[in-house]
Order: structure tokens, then sequence, then C-alpha cells
């Protein structure tokens, strides 16, 4: 009834994880705020002694929070990351897999991106990390390709803006 | 007036309507109006009434200023309004990038000859950036709108030969009015400004309560409880068909060439030209209550125009069949419009079933452990029968359909929509699994475009299809690296993400 052709199509996952230090700074970001939280309630804990079972919920709640997303989210998030850039056969696209409990495929071609813009933020600049996000027309379409090292991100940034040829059409 | 006809030619300032001096002060004195009253209160208690001329006369010369320093300008490669009174700004915009034109003309404008016209770009400016003439006079509109729409069109062919027309109001469309609820709001709204005015007080304090209290005595609240449900029943239905009769009354819809022309209202006279190259799709609207009637209401999906509310309308509730044929005549493709949708499958219905009865189960766990009272149960019960009513509903709206390059979705059941989007306008694809659609073997399909909402979803198509409809849409998601299907032979080369091999 419809043309979806007989034959499936079925997309292999991207090739590249990100870098190796990545599940490391996705750690310590995380970490910051769950830290000041554990100094927060050390000092209740220092400041009013009378609800002991108030204080151990708010600290199993502290624990169960750090494991999950200090050491288990970052974990699995390095596990099902993964991006890569073709350039042939086929046009030009670039491919991300995101996510870790809702995961993620995004695929745009490399002919309708609008910008590639790199972001550093401070832990990323400490461990020589970058996030590259290629925008398209869409506020749905941007793929973010996050935690590469520089080096590859560098790299990443001048061969999309080479072929990109941003600017020739406004892409929509 | 002259137009800048010949590239090159420096173009010249142009005023907005003289007339604009008697709406302007209007408007003005309006905009203004706690200055207004605080002057008159001011000048009555001060038994100066000087102060209110003064208030009035500055209002004026305001609105006269405001005259002379608004102006216009088309160019051959772009148009700049230049306005401000004390800080002056020129907002320009490429004309290439226009892509609508609407015209909005109140009572006020109407009675003296007055039209707003509005220009949008792909980039969605709202309220500071946004460029509007208000006003030109009405006859210098169609000049104009065909001047700033030249890249879209032969202006002279416009002229001579008026379009065809896709669809025009008929009075049977009031029948799915009436279970709108902006009747209701503007009742809630009237009456919360004449409460807050301090009708209140004075009803306590008048000679209607008395008898009003001995009538409620006679018949019993219940009664009385009635009979303001009914009248508010009635007034807000009344309201409701008169809104949509005075919105929409005379609407019709014409394509002339690559413009789609809507124009409606009867007071309040609006029209909008849409760019037809810039159109990816089209959205049906079947609102439950309008469902139920056989209605839908259908929506432009276009760059540069808002997804939701009224700049995208192009069919207010009017018969599905005339929303379908119109949608079909617009995208050139019977079935996209029409034809019988792909259901989900069994897993989707299943995750319908059990995310509608999640919480009525949740509930009757709680209240069988609790221990409540009998009616809660008979509240329980008929809840359950609506949420199941909702998943049966739902799981029967799920569909989908790629025929001619057009990706057709359709969900929901209280606001079901049929989304029809141009594979060439869709520029990315996303697969997204939150952990129960990976167990249930399921997928949300993420179709991204420059148009309308930007996003437009399959919801929960078996995983093994998502990329089969994707690439049915759009052929290049086949034709790559990952794409696992026999590729042409020949050397594949990528960007390479080993760090070792940085050379």
């Amino acid at each position: 009834m419809d043309d979806v052709p007989a034959a499936i199509v079925r997309l292999v996952d991207p090739a590249y994880p990100p870098s190796r230090k990545a599940p490391l700074v996705w750690g310590i970001g995380a970490g910051i705020p769950w830290l000041m939280m554990t100094l927060a309630q050390l000092v209740w804990i220092a400041a009013d002694r009378r609800a002991i079972w108030l204080h151990a919920l708010a600290a199993a709640v502290t624990v169960l929070g750090i494991v999950v997303f200090v050491v288990v989210a970052p974990l699995w998030r390095y596990r099902v990351h993964r991006w890569e850039i073709s350039l042939a056969p086929g046009p030009p696209a670039v491919y991300t897999r995101t996510g870790w409990i809702t995961q993620e495929r995004r695929i745009a071609p490399i002919s309708r991106v609008q910008t590639v813009d790199t972001y550093r933020g401070p832990l990323d600049r400490m461990f020589g990390l970058a996030n590259v996000t290629v925008t398209t027309a869409s506020s749905a379409g941007a793929v973010r390709i996050v935690a590469l090292d520089s080096e590859v991100a560098d790299r990443v940034v001048a061969q999309l803006t080479d072929i990109a040829a941003i600017g020739d059409e406004d892409a929509t | 007036m002259t137009l800048p006809a010949t590239p090159g030619q420096p173009a010249s300032w142009q005023r907005l309507s003289p007339r604009m001096l008697l709406v302007h002060p209007v408007h003005e004195v309006l905009r203004q109006l706690p200055l207004v009253i605080g002057s008159v209160v001011l000048g009555s208690a001060t038994g100066n009434p000087w102060l209110v001329a003064l208030a009035l006369a500055l209002t004026v010369v305001f609105g006269v200023l405001r005259w002379l320093t608004t102006a216009y300008r088309i160019s051959p490669e772009e148009v700049q309004l230049r306005s401000g009174v004390l800080q002056r700004t020129v907002l320009s915009l490429p004309r290439n990038r226009i892509r609508s034109v609407s015209t909005d003309a109140r009572l006020l404008h109407r009675a003296l000859g007055l039209t707003v016209l509005r220009v949008s770009t792909s980039q969605q400016t709202g309220g500071d950036g946004e460029f509007a003439l208000d006003a030109v006079a009405a006859q210098q509109v169609p000049r104009l709108r065909a001047i700033l729409l030249a890249d879209s069109l032969a202006v002279a062919d416009l002229e001579a030969a008026p379009g065809r027309i896709l669809a025009r109001w008929h009075p049977s469309w009031l029948r799915y009015s009436p279970l709108n609820l902006t009747g209701l709001a503007m009742i809630l709204a009237a009456l919360g400004i004449t409460y807050q005015a301090g009708a209140a007080a004075a009803l306590r304090n008048s000679s209607l309560l008395q008898p009003g209290l001995q009538a409620a005595q006679r018949f019993g609240p219940v009664a009385i409880a009635a009979t303001a449900a009914i009248v508010v029943l009635t007034a807000s239905l009344a309201l409701s068909v008169l809104r949509s009769l005075v919105t929409y009354g005379n609407l019709v819809l014409r394509r002339d060439a690559d413009l789609l022309h809507l124009e409606h209202g009867l007071l309040r006279l609006r029209e909008n030209t849409f760019d037809m190259r810039r159109l990816r799709g089209a959205t049906l609207r079947e609102a439950l209550p309008v469902r139920v009637f056989g209605g839908a209401r259908l929506d432009a999906v276009m760059t540069g125009v808002n997804g939701a509310g009224e700049s995208s309308l192009l069919l207010p509730p009017c018969p599905a069949a005339t929303g379908k044929a119109v949608l079909a005549d617009l995208i050139a493709n019977h079935d996209a419009a029409s034809g019988p949708l792909r259901g989900h499958g069994p897993a989707a219905t299943r995750r319908r079933w059990t995310r509608a009865l999640a919480i009525p189960a949740a509930l009757a766990l709680v209240s069988a452990v609790v221990g409540v009272p009998v009616w809660v149960w008979v509240v329980l019960a008929v809840a359950t029968v609506c949420c199941a009513l909702l998943a049966a509903d739902r799981s029967r709206s799920l569909g989908h359909r790629v025929s001619g390059g057009w990706l057709v979705a359709r969900a929901g059941s209280l606001e079901r929509r049929r989304d029809c989007i141009a594979g060439a306008g869709i520029i990315g694809w996303t697969v997204r699994q939150s952990c129960p659609q990976r167990r249930a073997g399921l997928a949300t399909l993420i179709a991204a475009t420059a148009a309308g909402f930007k996003r437009y979803q399959v919801l929960d198509v078996p995983v093994d299809l998502a990329w089969s409809i994707a690439a049915a849409a759009s052929p290049w998601v086949a034709h790559n690296r990952w794409a696992d299907q026999p590729a042409p032979s020949g050397a594949s080369s990528s960007i390479d993400g080993n760090n070792e091999r940085t050379g």
C-alpha cells in the first residue's frame, strides 16, 4: 500500500568513541554539585542532631545519587557514545549515538549544515577535551559530538567546514 | 508614492499613511490610559482642568511625533523600517529572506481605509523584531505585497488572473465551534475583571441580594447552581459560535500559482500570504470534540511560520473531507493526505495500554490497601474506563506512511494530528529509544525540519522499521557507509577519530 521498500534499511553504529578521558570529566562534572550537597549535609548534621532518620534518608539519597550520576552514568554514556563522519560513499553525513537511559542516534547530511561550533568548558580545558556542535536550520537537528580530544575536535571542525561549504544556500 | 523599479536606484524613505495621525493619538491615549485617568482624577481633585488638557495634548503630540519619525524604504536588496521618537531603531530585512506577508485591519483602521502590513522571515522574530507597517492605505496593499514577494512571482500575472479558490467558509462550519472552550474562557475573564473592579462589594450592598437569597431559600441551592450552570454554558456556547463567526466568517483560501492567500474576519479583517515554495508540509489537526462531529483543522508547515497558533492556520475546524481535499491539493499527493496508514503493531498498542492504565491501577492498589469509601471506587472505575477508551483510541490513531517522498505520521487522541512532511524538507533524523522502548523493541523516529514545529515524530515504530521509514522519505539515509545493505563497491573514506593516527 505504500512505498516503503521491501528491503529493510538498518544503520550500523558509528565507529568512534569519545576521548578516553570522557567518563572522568563527566564524573567530575557531575560530582561537583553532589560534593556541595554532601558538605551541606555534614554541616546540617553538625548543627542539628535531633531527627536521625531524616539524616539517614538524606544520606541514602546522596549516596544513591553519587553512585548513579557520578559513577554509573559516565561509564554507561562512554559505552553508548559513538560518532563518525562519512565522506563517501553517498553524500557526506555526520552520525552520532548518545545518551544512557534514553539513547539517540542522529544523522544529518553535511550539505544541510549551517554552523560548526566548538565548546570547551573549564573542565574540558583542564583535560584537553572539546565538544563539537553541528547545527542545521532546524532546532531539532543539531548534532553534538561531545568530549573529543582537542586535536581530534580541531581536525573534525576543519574538515567539516571544508566540505560543508557553509553559506552556499540557506539549507532550509 | 513611487516604488523603486530598477535595481541600483537609491530608494527614498516613505512615510506611513497620514491618516495614522488620527489613529496614533487614539492608540496612544488607550496605551497611556492609566496616565490619562490619573491626570483626570488629579485635575478634578485639584480643580485644575488644565492638567487634563496638558496630558491629552502630550499624547497627541507624541502620536504626531511617532508618525513623523516612522518611515520605511524598499530598496532592491532589503526593506528597512525606521522608527522611535526618543530611541531610534532601524530594522532591515534582506528581501530574499521574506517568507510571508500578512495584513491585519482592526475596526478603527478599516473605518479609515488603513491596513497593518507585517513581513515575516525565516528567522522567527517576535515582539521587538517584528517588521510591521502600521499602517498603510488599504489600496496600496496589493502593490506592496507584490513588491515584497517579488522574488516569488511575476507581479503582472497575479493582477491578471486571480487564482483558484481552494476553500470558502460555509455556515455549517459553525457546528464545530460550540465545544470550543474560548467562550467559557471569555466569560471567566469578564467575571474576573468585574470582580476586581469591585462589583462584589457593590453586589453585597445592593438591593438585588435580598430577593436573590430568598429565591435561593425557596428553590434550594442545587436548583440555583443548576440554573447558573445552564446559563453559563449557554452563554459560553453562544460566545464560542459568535467568535468563530466573527473571526472566520467570509474566510477564503486561494492559491495563485506559487502563493497561498488566506483572508478572513468580519470585523477585524486579516489576510495572510504564504510563499508556496516554503511549504514543507501540512498538519491535519482533529481535536476530539471536533473529530466527534467529523471535523478537522488544517495548519501549514512552512519555514518562517510558527507551528502553533494562528499564524500557521489555513482552515479553522471544517468538515474533515474539505480539510483533506485542501491538504491533498496543497501537497499534490492524495495518498499522503487521506490514504490508509500502516499501524505500529502490537508492541506499540501494548505500550499505549500500559501507559494509560498504570495510574488507575496504582490508585486502585493504594485504595485497596488504605480502604476507601464506595464512591471513591465508583470514581476510580469511571476514570479507568475513560483511560481505557483513551488507550484504545490512541493505539488506533498511531500510524505512518511514506508515499511519493512525503512522510505521514498520525498520533494522539485528544489532539489527534496527521503530519505530512516533505522528505526534501527533512534535514536530519533521530531515532530515540527510552528504556521501556528498548525492552519493547520500539523507537521514536524524529524528523527535523526548518519549518513549523521543527520536529515531527513518528511515535513508537518497531525499531527495525525506523531507519527504513527514514530512508524511504530521504534516500540519502540509505546511501552511506553505515547503511546495512549491498553498498556500491569503491573506496569509502571518513574522518577518522583515532587519536594515534593524527598526523
